[in-house]
């Protein structure tokens, strides 16, 4: 469970007076949950997902994360790619379980796994800098996959992809989180991705950065092609738009 | 008709090592050429066929590969020793911002003394051995190695050190997993510096004291007026500082390889 209480932000800005990148939010996630949270750009989504990792410490506030006895309970996928560029693409997906002591067969079986699952075969043996945007970064969401992480935070995920692709990473995170039962944080643009994949919906506003609105997504799981056609699903895109505007 | 245009093919490139051969030979024709039309008295400028003879007795009499030995020896562990100290150095102060402020004064003190004229110091400190020679070698590898790696590890970006923060990596796999092969392009800049540093100052140790190397062998040519001698010793140095460049190029080749 991930609690934020009263947890705000500030930064210098770039004159060194004070910006409001996150006024006080609270929020609890329980264990388990699918979060999305949607905003227009530069209402603190980033701040408010790094300051849950501990990238970034809050100006104010308590964020207390229950995870269970686990040596890395978070896994970050970062808006921008974060690869090591020395490191082939499998390797790269091995590198949490290489330091983290996992035996190189078990390793390689996982990466090899998930290299299958984010659409990378053929290119194992492949630099970052040989990869495409969207390569790199199903490249480095296969990494945060890896160690099995439970809880899974991700920063536009699927903002570089295709359509298609993008709707096959979303079932496929769907059958993840099942799987696993997983607290996701999944930070988008798209109305759609967050009314399609989550329990839960965080809308934020800008300037300063702020919680709208949360809704309860109680469209019926397992969730698929159905979901699309589902009304109801196309009324929270409407609020959700509603509320961005 | 095709509308295909032939790509002219680019010219034929002979490998560069055929070049760089021609350049030597032009220059040891000239030189040949100087010396027989001006009638150079050998101590002045001996002809190539008399140093090639000097290398060829310093061969026979093994002083070749001794001499040569010893100053390649010190080279390398010097050079050793100057770039892990350099980078045990640099790691610690680009962690540790106090240190760095404490000793920034002294090192750019150390650094820029120019080491030649602490030279005498080391022999008088560490005698006429090896120890006074190893001792000058690291003092000139140690800074550009040091520097670098302080240039390096500030250079490694924010987010690969957030990405070993969520894997809860301990400092010493940060260390050696992320921040090291990040700032390894960095540390090559300086390593190159230190490399020919650690020839210069290895010839100039065995200058000063001892009676082993190619800077020995220098200043007895020298001294004994041995023209064709000393060339042959420079042409030996000139070899060494060569070799040395190149396997340095050859392991950076290696470890630099995702650059391009
Ligand atoms: N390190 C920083 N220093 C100063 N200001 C920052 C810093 N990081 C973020 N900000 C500011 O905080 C605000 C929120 O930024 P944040 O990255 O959280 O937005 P976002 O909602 O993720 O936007 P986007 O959708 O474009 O990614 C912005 O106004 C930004 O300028
Ligand atoms: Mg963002």
């Amino acid at each position: 469970m991930i609690t934020i209480e009263a947890v705000s932000k500030r930064f210098a800005g770039p004159k060194g007076e004070p910006v409001d990148a996150l006024t006080p939010v609270d929020l609890t996630i329980p264990a388990g949950q699918f979060l999305s949270i949607v905003g227009p750009s530069g209402c603190g989504k980033s701040t408010l997902l790094r300051i849950i990792a501990g990238l970034e410490t809050p100006s104010d506030g308590k964020l207390t994360i229950a995870a269970t006895g686990v040596a890395r309970p978070i896994g970050f996928v970062f808006q921008e790619p974060v690869l090591l560029p020395w490191l082939s693409t499998l390797a790269n997906i091995r590198f949490p379980l290489d330091t983290g002591g996992v035996p190189r067969a078990e390793a390689d079986a996982t990466a090899h796994r998930l290299i299958k699952m984010v659409g990378l075969q053929g290119f194992e043996d492949a630099l970052p800098h040989q990869l495409s945007g969207g390569m790199r970064q199903r490249a480095a969401i296969a990494r945060a996959l890896s160690y099995d992480p439970p809880i899974l935070l991700m920063d536009e995920p699927f903002g570089a992809l295709d359509l298609l692709t993008r709707d096959r990473m979303n079932d496929e995170l769907l059958q993840i989180w099942r799987a696993t039962k997983k607290t996701i944080v999944f930070v988008t643009h798209s109305v759609e991705e967050a009314a399609y994949l989550s329990d839960r919906v965080v809308v934020m506003s800008a300037r300063p950065g702020r919680v709208r609105a949360i809704h309860d997504v109680d469209l019926p799981h397992p969730r698929g092609e159905a979901t699309k056609l589902d009304p109801r699903f196309h009324q929270f895109m409407a609020t959700f738009r509603r509320e961005l505007k | 008709m095709s509308d295909a245009v032939a790509v002219p093919s680019a010219p034929r490139r002979v490998p560069p090592i055929v070049d760089h051969l021609a350049g030597i030979v032009a220059i040891v024709i000239a030189w040949q050429v100087y010396v027989t039309a001006t009638d150079a008295p050998a101590y002045m400028l001996p002809a190539p066929g008399a140093v090639g003879g000097a290398l060829a007795d310093l061969a026979i009499s093994g002083a070749l590969w001794r001499d040569l030995g010893f100053t390649f020896g010190n080279v390398v562990f010097g050079l050793v020793l100057g770039a892990l100290a350099g980078f045990a150095l640099g790691f610690v102060l680009a962690k540790s911002p106090t240190l760095e402020r404490w000793l920034d004064g002294p090192i750019l003190l150390l650094q820029t003394a120019p080491k030649i004229a602490l030279a005498p110091l080391f022999v008088i400190w560490f005698g006429f051995g090896t120890t006074s020679k190893i001792v000058l070698i690291v003092s000139l590898v140690l800074f550009p190695v040091l520097v670098a790696t302080i240039v390096g590890l500030r250079g490694v970006p924010q987010n690969a050190l957030e990405l070993a923060r969520i894997l809860k990596l301990t400092t010493w796999q940060r260390l050696m997993r992320v921040e090291l092969p990040m700032a390894l392009p960095e540390i090559f800049i300086g390593l190159r510096i230190g490399a020919v540093q650690a020839v210069v100052g290895a010839i100039l140790g065995e200058w000063m004291s001892g009676k082993l190397g190619l800077g020995h062998l220098m200043t007895f040519a020298s001294a004994t007026y041995k023209t064709p001698l000393l060339f042959a010793a420079v042409l030996l140095t000139v070899a060494l500082g060569i070799a040395v460049h190149v396997s340095l190029e050859a392991a950076e080749r290696c470890l630099l390889r995702w650059k391009q």
